[in-house]
């Protein structure tokens, strides 16, 4: 297990179908891609590979490494600035997670005296690619994250999001200490009670606005579920895979004890169930793949419409109170012209945001139903395939067994 | 589905003078029997007469009687003896009774002896329907089809019970009809078990163990009300169990002893209740009784260490016991993925649900669609799988479990052995003490005390030599019913792997039709 910690995993990663998956405008001018990542100990480290022709970068090509905290930095520079607050902001990658995988090696290596060597070593094999796919699929996370604000026209030019691409040097961001870790957590549950008050007191005057809202939060609950329970299949399918290593293994001792009879025939089927598990196995992670992590992703993005949608909200609580405030100025007629000016952001501001706002919520859709689509036509084509080889691999199996009959 | 597996070799049997060995029968005085060659005869005196045999109880005693046959086609050589310590002394009219059972053997010998004068190796693949299991034990065109059907409930409360439909087809001569079907309920079972396993069990003859008992299992069928005919659904318990029951009755009927054992065909013919075998209930007097007997057992099993002439069963021995628990193994790991299957099955069908909800709340109507679609395939998937799982389960899992049992039974023939071992032992001891006595008596000139001592040594010699052929003989019967046990096992296992297979191809065949007519609506989505 220590071995793991400690070894580099270089990964060369072809990534362009993840980014066709977000992309709106498909320019070249600017590319981002992760061509590389380190697993050390706790930590991932990817290299963030950017192309471009824009004037406004240093270099036309060049790398830099990044480590997890520094996206979210990024995410929450995005989050906080008050001018994208009609965008919705790409949600964040989650963090690198190996901790079910480091403990299913560490209870592997327990188990180890109960099971033949052979048995050990397909397990661990096993062990070791769900590792490595797991790698994977934290790559991809950060590198959609990174292609997302790279595509959108405005995002691309944060300066925040520059810096992120180009300072060669380690950017310092500490994570969250203690205190601050307490604010957050403060500040997200304010949040959340502030989101539920406002939900239910502040009517909406834009039924687009209406809708989108009882609509993403009904689809949001969905999508959750809907993830959890692709989850249990995914894992459920994996754990069939697993048993069929067991009853491989305990064929083969059976075969090498028993006499000649059974031998070639026990080998044999030991070997189908074998091959056999290795397609389960392969089913089993494409299914992950294309459906649960498109539910996950869809999830995580409606999250971040809803918080869109909150943030509007809270901007026209801000605007009606602001016109509260300037008709109690005038009512007075004491201050009118600071209420007057503060009103006339507040309803700016507002303004804005409703337009971009309801431009990225149609977009979102539009996003969603094509990225859906994609992933259920090679979720399809992909099981089709998996399905036809088993079948194959059942058909010559069982014509070769026939043969010992 | 191709159930490769219970077609007997009666060859092989042959070859190895199984009738010889089984049973040996000494000439007592008391049994002095005329042989007549009655092979003339037809087959309707066999059928009358064998309606005699089932009717009467002491039919036990000659279904082990054989008999001298000078038949020079055979090579068999067959001795008669009644048992001295048989229970069934009491026999009515023993020639004439001999004689009808004589006809009954020599028509067996024709049967067994046929197939060595042409070859015969005929398998015969059985045919599965939907709600039955068909399974042919074939032998040149003698052949035996059992199938056990349509439990039911009868009665209700606690003094309900279920009832099977065993239905024969057969061609063997020695059944009074070539069709019959008889109601038939689990103590009837256990019955025929126990009346088997008397007989053939201390003669080293491998008597197939029946099913388990399952109490909670029974009573939830006896609590639950209503007609257990008209409901969908029979609890799995039942289901398993009739599979059993059936495997049980074929396993018995393709080995050629038990083939024409009277109690047997009894089981299999007679149309009315069978006598409640109530000493199979585990709380009446016959049940405590066994378990005593078990325990007693259990003890000397353990205490007496025999020592082991025959370096083939020393070899056998060791090679069951491993077989023993690598078959556990198989068995826990087909456990688990048959429970995983099923739990795959039920997550696929949460996820049709929770896409159905999806579906719902989703407002572009193609996509809507299409996910409204996929949730219906998710559920035809999970139908898949749940077959898969019965696959898995029913195939592989009880076929384990049933060898697993056989195993066991394959103990206590060696154990059986150990007994008849220890019985000869005795009676040398017995013996040698005996001549002692003699010596001692006529060293002190008791000439009164000498002759009844002389007379004891004779008996005793006798029940020596009477128990070393016994010895000898259940040596010989495992030896050949393991063989023969190792011939099935290997057909059994081939055979249910071959159909699990096949069972896994045309569920992985079903996947591939769903997705395929899932694919036109994902690629629809507008």
């Amino acid at each position: 297990m220590a071995a793991y910690e400690n070894s580099n995993n270089h990964l060369d990663v072809e990534k362009k179908t993840e980014r066709s998956e977000t992309v709106d405008l498909n320019d070249n001018t600017l590319q981002v891609d992760i061509s590389d990542a380190l697993s050390e100990r706790e930590k991932v480290k990817f290299t963030v590979h950017t192309k471009t022709t824009l004037k406004d970068f240093a270099k036309q090509d060049f790398s830099v490494v990044r480590q997890h905290e520094e996206f979210i930095w990024l995410h929450d520079r995005f989050e906080e600035n008050e001018s994208y607050a009609g965008y919705i902001i790409p949600p964040p990658p989650p963090r690198p997670d190996f901790d079910s995988s480091r403990e299913k090696l560490q209870k592997l290596g327990e188990g180890e005296g109960s099971m033949t060597a052979e048995e050990f070593k397909k397990m661990k094999q096993e062990l070791e690619a769900e590792y490595l796919a797991t790698f994977k699929k934290t790559v991809a996370m950060h590198e959609v994250f990174l292609c997302r604000l790279a595509n959108h026209p405005i995002f691309r030019a944060d300066t925040n999001f520059r810096v992120f691409l180009e300072y060669e040097q380690d950017l310092s961001v500490r994570g969250k200490n203690k205190k601050e870790k307490l604010e957050t957590f403060l500040r997200s549950f304010s949040k959340t009670t502030d989101e539920i008050l406002l939900g239910s007191t502040q009517k909406d005057v834009d039924e687009f606005f209406d809708k989108e809202k009882n609509f993403l939060l009904d689809y949001h609950s969905l999508l959750k579920d809907a993830t959890l329970r692709a989850d249990k299949m995914t894992k459920a399918h994996k754990d069939v895979a697993d048993h069929y290593i067991k009853i491989s293994s305990c064929l083969l001792e059976m075969a090498t004890a028993d006499t000649n009879q059974l031998e070639r025939f026990a080998t044999k089927t030991a070997d189908i169930f074998e091959k056999a598990r290795k397609i389960e196995n392969r089913v089993s992670t494409d299914e992950d793949l294309k459906l649960s992590d498109t539910l996950r992703y869809y999830m995580r993005d409606t999250t971040a419409a809803k918080n869109l949608l909150y943030r509007r909200l809270r901007c026209l609580a801000d605007y009606e109170a602001a016109n509260r405030a300037l008709e109690k100025a005038r009512a007075k007629n004491k201050d009118v012209h600071a209420a007057e000016w503060s009103q006339h952001q507040a309803c700016e501001k507002f303004e804005q945001m409703s337009a971009k706002g309801k431009e990225e919520l149609i977009d979102f859709k539009v996003r969603r139903v094509a990225a859906i689509k994609k992933n259920l036509i090679e979720l399809c084509e992909l099981e089709l395939k998996h399905a036809n080889t088993h079948s194959q691999l059942l058909k010559a199996s069982i014509v070769a067994l026939r043969e010992e009959l | 589905m191709a159930d490769d597996r219970y077609a007997p070799k009666l060859d092989e049997f042959n070859d190895d003078d199984l009738f010889a060995s089984a049973i040996e029968i000494k000439v007592e005085a008391k049994a002095d029997i005329s042989i007549e060659d009655d092979r003339s005869n037809g087959l309707s005196p066999i059928e009358e007469q064998s309606h005699n045999l089932s009717a009467a109880d002491e039919i036990d005693l000659n279904s082990d009687s054989e008999y001298k046959d000078g038949v020079p086609d055979t090579k068999a050589k067959i001795e008669l003896r009644s048992e001295p310590e048989d229970i069934f002394e009491d026999i009515p009219d023993p020639k004439e009774v001999h004689g009808e059972t004589m006809v009954g053997r020599s028509t067996l010998e024709t049967l067994v002896t046929s197939p060595r004068t042409q070859s015969c190796n005929a398998y015969h693949t059985g045919t599965m329907t939907e709600d039955e299991k068909v399974i042919t034990a074939e032998s040149d065109g003698k052949f035996i089809t059992i199938s056990v059907k349509d439990p039911q409930k009868i009665g209700d409360g606690i003094s309900s019970f279920l009832t099977y439909n065993v239905v024969t087809r057969t061609n063997i001569g020695l059944f009074k009809k070539t069709e019959m079907t008889v109601s038939r309920r689990f103590s009837d079972f256990l019955g025929l078990h126990d009346k088997l396993a008397e007989k053939y069990l201390h003669k080293g003859r491998l008597v197939p163990a029946p099913p388990e008992k399952n109490v909670v299992g029974t009573t939830k069928v006896k609590m639950t009300g209503g007609q257990t005919e008209h409901e969908g659904k029979l609890p799995e318990f039942v289901e398993r169990r009739r599979a059993a029951l059936e495997r049980y009755l074929i396993r018995i009927a393709i080995h050629p002893i038990f083939q024409v054992d009277p109690d047997f065909r009894e089981f299999l013919e007679c149309e009315d209740e069978l006598p409640r075998a109530s000493n199979t209930s585990a709380l009446s007097g016959a049940g405590v009784l066994r378990l005593f007997n078990r325990m007693g057992e259990t003890v000397t099993k353990i205490a007496f260490k025999m020592g082991e002439s025959d370096p083939w069963f020393e070899e056998r021995h060791q090679q069951l016991e491993t077989l023993e628990s690598q078959f556990r193994r198989l068995q826990a790991s087909l456990e688990g993925l048959y429970s995983h299957r099923r739990e795959l099955a039920f997550a696929t069908a949460a996820l049709g649900k929770g896409l159905a909800l999806l579906s719902n709340g989703e407002d572009h109507a193609g996509l809507s669609r299409a996910l409204a679609k996929m949730a219906e395939l998710h559920d035809k998937l999970e139908g898949v799988h749940n077959d898969q799982s019965n696959a898995d389960f029913y195939i592989l899992h009880e076929l384990i479990k049933d060898y697993l049992s056989l195993l066991g039974v394959v103990k206590d023939v060696f154990h059986e052995r150990v007994k008849a071992f220890q019985t000869w032992q005795h009676a040398q001891q017995m013996l040698a003490k005996k001549r002692e006595a003699v010596d001692r008596w006529e060293s002190t000139g008791r000439s009164d005390k000498v002759a009844p001592a002389k007379d004891e040594v004779l008996e005793w010699e006798a029940k020596v030599n009477r128990s070393q052929e016994e010895f000898d003989v259940i040596s010989k019967a495992i030896k050949k019913e393991l063989e023969l046990f190792d011939l099935q096992r290997v057909k059994d296992f081939k055979a249910a792997f071959i159909s699990y297979l096949e069972a896994q191809m045309k569920a992985q065949d079903k996947i591939i039709e769903h997705w395929e007519t899932y694919m036109p609506e994902a690629k629809a989505i507008a």
